[in-house]
């Protein structure tokens, strides 16, 4: 029986071969990238490029299994081509070592492509991948996993949600005065340890790169130089990286007279239970004897000295790097900089032993540094079964979108602490108030160097496109308005075009009756054919007005800000899942499985003609 | 655009329309020409019949990718003798604060006006820097004419 026949017989003949004539992309090749990249293969589709700029790191072997031993430091994308390449010879495979916002990746490359499969572990990556999907008009898998959570999602631009209809959750972070002054529990010194003191005395600091205003008279300019004083004195202490004394010197400045000082406010502590300075000497003796090996006890919760004994020695290793990178700039170069990374065990220790010193200082519980890697390195932990079934979940939503049959597309979630392990939604359609995809969208040819932001502006948005004289062009920074027209002589490479950039024009027209247009999004291709300053716009667009609902800010008054929550929520844009309309698996009979319908509208699995089990 | 870049401009917009008597807020200029959003320096003046009247104070604000789900760092450049300012001339107030009272919907103008009403109206609760608070706590009339000296160094126009 030949290689294709199984899948053949159990996807049927026509679908069988769209996916074979399919060319599709990857982007991510980690821990669900691994497993959907082995099931593409499997499956035969005809074209795979895969895309990741990571290496390979051991930490990942336990999961992303197209990678060994042999393979720690090399290209990801490129390593699993060459595994996965050998389960199917049949199957093109492109891997590409690189980061999925290079330039080379335009949206005329994305619209080569029947479908792209996103298998990312962030946001940002995430954000972009839909955003060129959408603008190539391809459409675009979407699947996450954390812990025992999966979730998958079809998106297609102008007929389903896209990634950024719903805000997403973001880590909350802490407020300055809880790190800084009156941390409660272990994590604010943790962050402490990781965001002020690492970057502080290795990192970029805070305080260095704000600037002294000149010009004040003697008594202010003193006032002002304590205040700086104080806010650069771990700063000045940098200085000392290579004096024997320099872990002695942060020692007792943080630990010391730092912690005399927010004892001094005396206010603070009527409510609080207050810090007890550390003492260096008395630290240093305890310590004695205590070798730098206990460092590699992670799981153990150190003892005060057993702390500074790894506070000091990590101090140590850090500065020896920094000097060495100091050695090896060259003249002009930015000072070398450290950076915290969970795997970099010089910065862990330092990070650990600086945030459990804090703890002590000020009576929290001391943590292992184990421990404090997950919390310092946010940590959530990847399973394989979950990113396996997780990929499973998209080539069945993948199978549906090949079949040009979105219509019963699903929006897929796993999850372990519920009755079921599946719950799927309909496929929502697009948030009309969303930015990312809420858009008009035109494409136009510019010879950049030439062509100017006037240009762009009198030619195309106002003649092609008829907009009025109230309108702001936007791309990450704003270009133009009513009220800042510096910019209209100038050429639109020197205000930072590339070959494609997206640009973004807001009608800000108002008045009574008039009803502003839709924000378009105006995509600059740079073409070097174009003498002149010309600006081709190939396709005559009609642009939308905006929905009803404005998105302004609302006035000033307490109520008023609380109204203004309020129609977040009527308005859907904080909208919660439904997860009622799930389904559940029971092996109540051999060999078949059969859905337990818990909604009587809700029909779920079915067993199609041609033998494959579809969640619909 | 991104929701963040979104709001600003909106905010932008607002504040052109109208703004409360004697602030100014603008996004800063980049090296390419166009105004970065993420960025604003504002001036606050102090409030009248205060002793910071006469006054207009600059500040510097800075929004992450994140806003308006997280609030923007607010801080005084060069830093300000307030009992709430950090050294390093950031502000701690609680609507400044994810965990405490930020909300999205709180504006640029809301942000301002609160710290205005900060200047005049120090929170012992939150003290950010030694000397300023302990001067307030312990000697407040030194304090005052600690507050008039600054106002005389940082005049409004």
């Amino acid at each position: 029986m030949g290689r294709d026949a199984r899948p053949k017989k159990s996807l049927g003949a026509s679908l069988h071969s769209r996916i074979k004539e399919s060319r599709v992309l990857m982007v991510g090749a980690g821990g669900i990238g691994c497993e959907l990249l082995k099931n593409l293969v499997l499956t035969g589709f005809g074209e795979i490029h895969l895309v990741d700029l990571d290496t390979i790191d051991l930490s990942n072997l336990n999961r992303q299994f197209l990678f060994g031993m042999q393979h720690i430091k090399k290209s990801k994308a490129i390593v699993a081509r060459e595994t996965a390449g050998k389960f199917n010879p049949n199957v093109k495979l492109e891997a590409h070592h690189a980061n999925i916002k290079d330039p080379q990746f335009n949206v005329k490359w994305f619209k080569g492509f029947d479908l792209v499969f996103n298998a990312l572990d962030n946001l940002d990556a995430r954000k972009h991948v839909n955003r060129m999907c959408l603008a190539a008009y391809v459409p675009l898998i979407e699947s996450g996993t954390t812990g025992y959570h999966g979730q998958v999602q079809v998106i297609k631009q102008g007929e389903t949600e896209c990634y950024d209809c719903n805000p997403k959750q973001v880590p909350k972070s802490f407020p300055v005065c809880t790190i800084r002054s009156t941390p409660s529990q272990p994590i604010h010194c943790i962050v402490w340890a990781k965001s002020y003191l690492f970057a502080e005395v290795f990192g970029t600091s805070e305080d260095s790169s704000t600037e002294l205003d000149q010009g004040q008279n003697e008594e202010n300019a003193q006032e002002i130089a304590n205040l700086r004083r104080e806010a650069s004195e771990l700063n000045s202490i940098r200085e000392k990286m290579d004096s024997p004394d320099f872990a002695k010197c942060i020692f007792e400045k943080v630990f010391g007279r730092d912690i005399d000082r927010l004892l001094s406010m005396e206010d603070m502590w009527k409510s609080r239970k207050p810090p007890t300075p550390l003492d260096h000497a008395k630290v240093l003796e305890e310590a004695s004897g205590i070798g730098p090996e206990v460092a590699r006890e992670d799981q153990k919760t150190w003892c005060l000295a057993e702390n500074y004994a790894v506070f000091a020695d990590s101090v140590k290793r850090l500065s020896q790097r920094m000097l060495e990178l100091k050695a090896k700039a060259k003249e002009g170069d930015a000072p070398p900089i450290l950076s915290f990374d969970k795997d970099d065990e010089d910065t862990l220790d330092f990070v650990a032993a600086g945030a459990n010193l804090r703890s002590h200082a000020f009576g929290i519980e001391l943590k292992s540094k184990f421990d404090i890697k997950q919390m310092a390195g946010n940590i959530i932990p990847a399973i394989a079964t979950t990113n396996a079934i997780t990929a499973g979940l998209c080539v069945l939503q993948a199978f549906k979108v090949l079949r040009n049959d979105l219509q019963s597309g699903k929006m897929v979630f796993l999850a372990k602490n519920s009755d079921r392990a599946f719950n799927a939604e309909k496929l929502a359609p697009p948030n009309p108030e969303c930015q990312v995809c809420g858009v008009a969208r035109v494409s136009v040819e510019a010879n950049i160097a030439v062509a100017t932001l006037g240009d762009l502006i009198e030619k195309v948005v106002r003649t092609e496109l008829g907009y009025g004289e109230d309108i702001s062009v936007l791309t990450s920074q704003l270009l133009y308005d009513i009220d800042y027209d510096d910019n209209l002589d100038t050429p639109l490479k020197e205000l930072g075009f590339e070959d494609e950039t997206f640009v973004t024009i807001v009608d800000e027209e108002e008045g009574e009756g008039v009803v502003p247009r839709a924000n378009l999004e105006i995509v600059v291709t740079h073409s070097e054919e174009l003498a002149d300053e010309t600006i081709t716009v190939p396709e005559k667009i009609e642009i939308p007005r905006k929905p009803k609902r404005s998105t302004a800010p609302e006035e000033t008054t307490g109520e008023a800000i609380k109204h203004a929550l309020e129609d977040n929520e009527d308005g859907g844009v904080a909208k919660k899942r439904k997860l009622n309309d799930g389904l559940t698996f029971i092996e109540d009979r051999p060999n078949k499985k059969r859905a337990v319908v818990p909604d009587a509208d809700a029909d779920l699995i079915v067993l199609e003609d041609d033998g494959a089990i579809t969640i619909d | 655009m991104s929701l963040c870049v979104n709001r600003l401009q909106e905010e932008r917009k607002q504040w052109r329309k109208d703004h409360p008597f004697g602030f100014f807020a603008k996004p800063a200029k980049s090296p390419n020409g166009g105004l970065d959003l993420m960025k604003w320096s504002c001036g606050i003046p102090g409030k009248e019949k205060t002793i910071w009247e006469g006054g207009l104070f600059k500040l510097e604000m800075i929004f992450p990718e994140e806003y308006p789900t997280k609030p923007p760092k607010c801080k005084f450049v060069p830093p300000l003798f307030h009992p709430n300012v950090y050294p390093s001339g950031t502000v701690c107030l609680s609507i400044l604060n994810e965990d405490e009272a930020w909300k999205p919907a709180i504006t640029i103008k809301q942000i301002l006006l609160g710290i205005q009403d900060l200047l005049d109206d120090p929170n012992p609760d939150s003290p950010a820097q030694v000397e300023a608070f302990n001067l307030f706590k312990k000697d407040r009339i030194g304090y005052e004419k600690r507050i008039r000296y600054i106002v005389r160094e940082n005049p409004a126009p």
